[in-house]
């Protein structure tokens, strides 16, 4: 892995920790990073943030529908059960600080980005496809009994 | 004390309230960007505005300089919470007139400690 790369995946995952721990209030517990996209999350909630500078490419968040209203209901102080629509905007707003963390260590150690507003995907049986020749590296997690991931995706060059 | 919190995201705003409720603080009203925000401080005696930088129709750095533009604005304290928090933006946001400057993710604790800060002036 490239030593830019190497970088922003460590950055990526500090920054998935720090959230989690002030925002959501639920820590998470780290996995092994894997390259390439022969693992894919089981998701049905996907939320992404691009960037653009020295680097681009995009932040991506994955969860399954149940952890997302788990978080979405921790990070707004009300149960699970009762999430509903507010479970989509609780979603970008995640993606949206992980990606938004990770921008500012980036940039501040010399690397400036910009940063997309959020996008949150929900369904099933989805695959999305990056035409552009790019590196993934999946970053699996788990909160409690719900596992989550989140992914750098990032153009070659 | 009465905040103006102004964020397009209902779940930022959601957890503003709650950690201003926390903190002691109930008395809240809410924008989902800043022209609803100009609006809502023309309609109410305001103590402090929390923004957010990034948000449609009018963003909080243009929020902020039309509120700075009003004169009996001029000392009003002017909380920014956001995820923008490079060198750089923290210049161009403090030129634009905010008091301090909350990066999140934050901790109720330090978002105490900011509005502590501007209302100590």
């Amino acid at each position: 892995m490239s030593d830019v790369r190497q970088k922003a995946v460590d950055l990526l995952i500090e920054s998935a920790h720090e959230v989690f721990d002030m925002m959501v209030g639920r820590p998470l517990a780290q996995g092994v990073p894997i390259e390439g996209d022969a693992l894919r999350p089981k998701a049905n909630v996907v939320g992404t943030v691009s960037f653009a500078g020295s680097e681009s490419g995009v932040v991506v968040f994955y969860s399954t529908t149940e952890a997302a209203r788990q978080i979405a209901g921790s990070m707004l102080g009300m149960p699970a059960a009762e999430v509903n629509g507010e479970m989509p905007d609780a979603i970008g707003e995640i993606t949206n600080m992980i990606a938004g963390a990770l921008r500012t260590k980036m940039t501040d150690s010399g690397h400036p980005w910009a940063i997309s507003i959020p996008t949150v995907t929900i369904g099933s049986d989805f695959y999305t496809k990056y035409v552009s020749d790019v590196k993934r590296v999946l970053c699996p997690f788990r909160m409690d009994e719900e596992e989550i991931c989140v992914e750098l995706i990032m153009m070659k060059n | 004390m009465k905040f103006l919190v102004v964020d397009d995201s209902s779940t930022m705003r959601r957890i503003l309230i709650n950690t201003l409720s926390k903190l002691g603080y109930s008395d809240v009203v809410e924008a989902a960007n800043g022209r609803e925000g100009i609006d809502r401080l023309a309609a109410n005696q305001v103590d402090v505005i929390i923004t957010d930088w990034n948000m449609p129709e009018m963003t909080g750095i243009e929020f902020i300089r039309s509120v700075r533009a009003d004169e009996k604005n001029a000392k009003l304290p002017v909380l920014m919470v956001t995820t923008n928090a490079a060198k750089d933006d923290i210049v161009e946001a403090l030129r634009a007139g905010v008091s301090n400057y909350v990066v999140k993710p934050f901790t109720p604790d330090t978002m105490r400690e900011k509005i502590e800060a501007v209302l100590a002036g």
